[in-house]
């Protein structure tokens, strides 16, 4: 069917205008890193200027953001790690034997405002010895990837019809071995989707790290601050960092894109 | 039941991987956490020295100051820190560290090289929990190059200062400009309610509704209505500061702190030669500016290495630091850096200036001195607000007051901080 005229020029205006109110803090913030602090004041602003690398090299020589990358890195894929080891057995669980109360038992830890967790934690790892170790932050980041994976996936197994794994156990698969070997394959796209937001719920997460991290384990979100002195904003650095920050991000979304997508839509119509 | 076991021993064998810590030998060691802030800076540099000298092993975490706070409040409340030292704004968070006993009491501190004021706001009963490091000041900023265009003098007093605010308010430059967001503005605002006879708290009773604090409150906002930059209402000083340096802004009234970065050539468009510094303009009743501690340094009462400790805490706190401090513009709490030849001859003159008036007559307080500050300053913030937005001359202004008064006070009623000494 052919589109008519009036919607083949009104559609490209509409996304414009829906895309640009969007896009313009993020362009912003990308001109600003390449900016001088003098720049960066100006009034007009200037969309015209020389840009300047020099706030990236704040951000990678003086303030050691390979390390932040590096502690953000550890912490994430091991809680996203932990988090599948321990949440696609569970949500299977709860998906074939229906046990919704116990679903919404983890989601509610999610529920739970974060900084209830913290002084408790502190405690417990303090008296281990584990502050500004991994281990503290990623048993703090479970917390965050694990209801999540939870909850995807349980929908998602959902979708998977049952038969497949009785005629797998017809042939003498145990429930476990069908689990491993029909299951997860079949749920990939699922397993994507939970893996790409968790991860960056981890990767965005700022208050856990605030308290549980020190110099050795500081996570990005944290490291941004580093340019926010007391009575001085380095907004150049800021920008920079956060460019820094969001580009991984950005290219994890963007190649899981479509089976994010997918993975969100097969829980939601059948689940 | 393998898979099972598998999977344990992955868990087991990641987490051993991860671990650290544990059992570590028996060196000399303390934590310290400061602020990320130019003596923080200065600090941070000068420690390999303390460590070679002392053999103290020393830990440093350096955290944006909302951070630091949030950090230090979750770690004291468990009970269980490992923080020795640290940096501390005793304006904002002194007073409930004090109450809850996080601070350790400095008996065999020497407290004779610095100005009385600032070593009462860390005392309670007499004991003393904080040693002050940097001062700020209220001051005026202002274009030299715009004043000698119009033709006026730097005002003097609040009559001049309005005079020049609106002679000066065209070709799209605003005025007059101070902070106008809600509770960042009480800070600033603080001077003017005092040079008018006003006070925030009186004998730890919230007086914010009288009448001469009311004059004050509209005199700010007569002038930042009229004459402010637009949007006046929603800028603390990192959006003002931006303003000023962009040329765009004639008179900033805002803390001393600011002064080297108005003036630094790689940040302002403007010339350093065209920016004057100096004190703010007396009032009808009174001439005197804010002069507070802005941040002091504090040992945790539950460090288990004190002796360590206080010798970190005495050399961080020391003139010699304290001197290198003032060579990079610093504004330092002890009285003798003040005095030091080389200092006074680096230091720009409008600082020294002003720093004498206003230690001389100056007021150490710029806010509420009460637990729960954050929330006051919310409320004042409020009352500041609807001032600005009628510049001045809002009919409801006075009962606006009497009801965040009365809200403040019941908030000193709750910390059990209300009325007495």
């Amino acid at each position: 069917m052919k589109q008519s005229l009036r919607f083949r020029i009104l559609f490209p205006i509409i996304v414009l205008l829906i895309i640009i109110p969007m896009l313009f803090p993020f362009l912003w913030m990308l001109m600003s890193a390449f900016k001088t602090q003098v720049d960066i004041i100006s009034w007009p602003p200037k969309f015209i200027f020389s840009p300047t690398m020099v706030n990236f090299y704040k951000v990678f020589n003086e303030q050691n953001f390979l390390l932040y990358l590096k502690n953000s890195m550890i912490v994430g894929v091991g809680a996203v790690s932990f988090s599948l080891l321990l949440g696609l057995p569970a949500a299977y669980s709860i998906a074939r034997f229906h046990q919704k109360k116990l679903s919404v038992m983890i989601l509610v830890a999610r529920l739970m405002p974060g900084i209830s967790f913290l002084m408790p934690w502190y405690i417990v790892f303090s008296r281990l010895g584990l502050m500004d170790s991994y281990t503290a932050l990623i048993l703090s980041h479970i917390l965050i990837a694990l209801p999540v994976v939870v909850w995807i996936m349980s929908s998602y197994f959902e979708t998977v019809p049952r038969e497949m794994e009785e005629s797998a156990m017809v042939d003498g698969a145990t429930m476990q071995h069908a689990f491993v070997s029909i299951i997860i394959p079949l749920s990939v796209p699922g397993i994507v989707t939970s893996v790409t937001l968790s991860f960056i719920f981890s990767w965005n997460n700022f208050m856990f790290s605030q308290v549980l991290s020190m110099e050795k384990t500081r996570t990005l979100p944290i490291a941004v601050y580093n340019f926010m002195s007391y009575a001085e904003v380095d907004w150049g650095g800021v920008m920079a960092a956060a460019v820094a920050i969001m580009t991984p991000a950005i290219i994890l979304t963007m190649i899981f894109q479509k089976y994010v997508v997918k993975g969100l839509t097969m829980g939601a119509v059948k689940g | 039941m393998k898979k099972i076991g598998l999977f344990v021993l992955i868990v087991a064998i990641s987490f051993s991987l991860f671990a650290q810590g544990g059992a570590e030998e028996k060196q000399e060691e303390i934590r310290v956490l400061l602020a990320n802030h130019p003596y923080g800076e200065l600090l941070k540099e000068a420690i390999p020295e303390f460590e070679a000298e002392t053999g103290i092993k020393v830990n440093v975490e350096s955290l944006q100051e909302s951070q630091l706070t949030q950090k230090l409040t979750t770690e004291f409340a468990t009970g269980s820190s490992t923080v020795d030292v640290f940096m501390t704004r005793p304006l904002q968070e002194g007073l409930l560290f004090t109450k809850n006993g996080w601070y350790a009491p400095l008996d065999s501190y020497d407290f004779s090289d610095y100005p009385d004021p600032a070593v009462d706001i860390g005392k309670k009963d007499g004991v003393a929990y904080i040693v002050p490091l940097v001062t700020e000041w209220q001051v005026m900023y202002y274009r030299k190059d715009l004043f000698k265009a119009a033709g006026i003098s730097v005002p003097t007093n609040f009559e001049e200062l309005e005079a020049a605010a609106k002679a000066l308010n065209k070709d799209g430059i605003a005025g007059f400009g101070s902070r106008g967001k809600g509770a960042a503005s009480v800070t600033q605002i603080s001077s003017y309610i005092y040079n008018f006879g006003g006070r925030y708290l009186e004998d730890n009773v919230a007086v914010f509704d009288s009448p001469e604090a009311l004059e004050g409150i509209r005199y700010y906002g007569r002038l930042l209505g009229n004459y402010g930059p637009q949007g006046v209402v929603s800028m603390s000083w990192e959006n003002l500061m931006p303003v000023f340096q962009a040329g765009k802004l004639a008179i900033w009234t805002d803390a001393s702190v600011f002064y080297g970065q108005v003036v630094d050539p790689s940040k302002t468009q403007i010339p350093a030669e065209d920016v004057g510094v100096a004190q703010l303009p007396r009032g009808p009743k009174e001439d005197s500016p804010f002069i507070v501690a802005s941040w002091g340094m504090s040992m945790s009462n539950k460090s288990k290495n004190s002796d360590a400790a206080k010798q970190f805490l005495d050399w961080a706190t020391s003139k010699e630091l304290a001197i290198e401090a003032m060579k990079r513009n610093i504004t330092m709490a002890r009285d003798s850096a003040w005095l030091d030849e080389e200092v006074r001859a680096m230091m720009n003159p409008g600082l020294i200036e002003t720093q004498a008036h206003a230690a001389l007559n100056g007021f150490p307080f710029d806010r509420p001195f009460m637990s729960a500050v954050g929330q006051a300053r919310d409320l004042i913030g409020e009352v500041v607000i609807e001032s600005i937005n009628t510049k001045g001359t809002s009919s409801k202004l006075a009962s606006l007051a009497a009801e965040k008064t009365q809200a403040v006070n019941d908030l000193l009623k709750a910390d059990g901080e209300y009325g007495g000494n």
